[in-house]
């Protein structure tokens, strides 16, 4: 795949005075990045794995108790967990309108948009991206407000009832989801635009010569081959939809209330930091590792078949 | 019955679409600002603009908050991390880039699937870590476990393929080794993705919220998102002052995209969401 460019340097190897060590020299270019995911990400992901059959409270001079599969047969049998793992399924259902389907038709929709407008639209679309997280929590929360809030004064003005945006249990959760996907519903539009503005217009121009209609070129040419950016965001969704919720519930429900925004990303939390089991939390982070590493890898197979495709 | 494309009709669904989908992301930044400028009596207004604006709200919040020494330490925190993510992505795309060698294939693993690890997974571990070495409350501990980014390496990869190999050929013949060959050949070259790299990695890092959580417990060591939300916490129905707040956590970067928001568009459509 990768061509040596350098045959000559191939096995050039450096001497480092103090240590006495010999090391290749692409070793030492990797050293730096590979240090830190292992010792950061791969060796804490080990440790976790060993944490999930043991006991501990993580008070310093406690000793952790091995405990078998006693941590991962409480998880399952847990009600909790059981509704973490439902709402995590919501969040990421509930953010595919947001990330996925609308994107797809404004970019659909508006793909001979051209001027000095169109420049203006891509830099306001895209600003909640850069929005920090616990600031689009603070603004939505204001305008969210059940008393006082800009929606509610509408609501009310117009004669509806008020809403509890983030305390009504049938609500909260959408509510999050919300925040979650206003910040990537810009960014979503203008990648699918961008690879919509890709396909060559001589596609188009050839099936509208032979009398398509516009719905069958957007259903035969663009959608397929727009196909890679729509797995990509799709598979973006699925992957870390749930974890970006994460934030909102912390700063604005704490999973509440009545439980009804929690997701299996905050139970970790709530098992590792607030009620310091953390045998519980790495069980429940193995299975969830497990389980979201599994749909990655069948994601990544869609993709490299959808790749070929678009060639 | 069809609207043609290109007939006033459709013009305006297609400039309708975008405008609403430009309010949408822009007003609720605005009604921040617009509150944080309102007297105390007028908070709860509904009017567009602050009838009588005032500075007041944000007096409120420097006062709740040591802000200049949050910004600061979130500055900080953010332009090492970029620095340390440009350079760590660089040297190790470097290494996979231009030489092949046993174990190549592993090391690019390892470093592009870590991306898929959730960080509640590993947070435990990382915290006891991170307690042990002493990086509480550090900048060191916010800095270093994020010293190197997978998508920084992959970005920087996809620099290096591309990259003229005809040029560090010729620099090799002149007998340069390989450090100087980066130094002085490539790295000139690469201004523009490590650029991009750069900006990427700084916005992410300002706005880095779950570390920090874990990571920071005194509010002179704090960075801005746990500041807020300390605020938040505290003085959560101020509105006034937590809009003020708010506006001063975001200013900062709101102001690097309003000078580079093509590039930084750019470089966030080429390496996905991160």
């Amino acid at each position: 795949m990768t061509e040596a460019a350098i045959p000559a340097a191939r096995r050039s190897v450096v001497r480092l005075p103090l240590l006495g060590v010999k090391l290749s020299e692409p070793w030492l270019y990797l050293a730096p990045a590979l240090l830190i995911v292992v010792v950061w990400t791969w060796a804490p992901l080990v440790g976790a794995f060993g944490l999930s059959f043991q006991q501990w409270n993580m008070l310093p001079h406690s000793e952790p108790r091995w405990v078998g599969l006693d941590n991962y047969a409480n998880l399952v049998t847990l009600p909790d967990m059981g509704r973490a793992v439902s709402n995590t399924l919501l969040y990421i259902l509930g953010l595919f309108p947001l990330s996925v389907i609308a994107p797809l038709a404004i970019a659909i929709l508006t793909q001979d948009l051209s001027g000095p407008l169109r420049n203006l639209y891509r830099t306001l679309v895209f600003l909640p991206m850069i929005v920090a997280p616990i600031v689009a929590a603070v603004l939505w929360r204001w305008l969210l407000n059940e008393d006082h809030g800009l929606v509610n004064a509408g609501l009310s003005a117009l004669g509806f009832a008020r809403i509890g945006f983030l305390s009504d249990p049938d609500v909260a959760l959408w509510t999050l989801v919300w925040i979650t996907g206003w910040k990537l519903i810009g960014f979503s539009t203008l990648l699918l635009s961008a690879a919509n503005a890709a396909i060559p217009a001589s596609y188009i121009e050839a099936a509208r010569m032979d009398g398509a209609s516009r719905w069958r070129i957007v259903r035969d040419i663009r959608l397929p081959l727009l196909s890679p950016t729509i797995l990509l965001l799709s598979m973006m969704t699925v992957l870390f939809g749930a974890q970006w919720s994460f934030v909102y519930i912390n700063a604005l429900t704490g999973g509440g209330p009545l439980r009804s925004t929690t997701n299996v990303f905050f139970l970790m939390w709530e098992y590792g930091f607030k009620t310091m089991s953390a045998g519980w939390s790495a069980a429940a982070g193995v299975l969830t590792f497990v389980v979201f590493g599994l749909a990655a890898l069948g994601c990544l197979r869609l993709m490299r078949k959808y790749a070929v495709h678009d060639s | 019955m069809t609207v043609e494309r290109g007939s006033p009709a459709f013009r305006i669904a297609v400039h309708g679409a975008m405008i609403l989908l430009s309010l949408l992301a822009i007003f609720p930044l605005w009604w921040m600002i617009a509150t944080s400028l309102r007297p105390e009596g007028e908070v709860f207004s509904t009017a567009l603009f602050p009838a009588s604006p005032t500075l007041e709200n944000y007096r409120a919040a420097l006062e709740a908050l040591p802000m200049p020494r949050i910004l600061w330490n979130t500055f900080a925190m953010a332009a090492l991390t970029a620095a340390a993510q440009a350079a760590s992505g660089l040297l190790a795309a470097y290494a996979l880039v231009f030489w092949r060698f046993r174990g190549a294939r592993t090391a690019q693993v390892l470093i592009a699937l870590s991306w898929l690890v959730p960080f509640q997974v590993v947070m435990i571990p990382n915290y006891v870590l991170a307690t042990r070495l002493g990086m509480l409350d550090s900048l060191a501990g916010l800095v270093i476990p994020n010293a190197a980014a997978a998508f920084a390496v992959l970005l920087m990869i996809n620099a290096l393929r591309s990259f003229p190999k005809e040029i560090v050929e010729a620099a090799r013949m002149d007998g340069a080794g390989s450090l100087r060959i980066l130094v002085e050949v490539i790295v000139p070259n690469l201004r523009a993705p490590l650029a991009s790299l750069g900006v990427l990695a700084f916005i992410s890092a300002w706005n880095e919220y779950f570390w920090p959580l874990l990571l920071i417990r005194r509010m002179e060591a704090s960075v801005v998102q746990i500041g807020l939300q300390f605020f938040m916490t505290q003085e959560g129905n101020d509105w006034g002052p937590l809009m003020a707040a708010a506006t001063m956590a975001s200013l900062p970067i709101l102001a690097l995209y309003l000078v580079l928001h093509r590039q930084v568009i750019d470089s966030f459509m080429r390496s996905g969401i991160r």
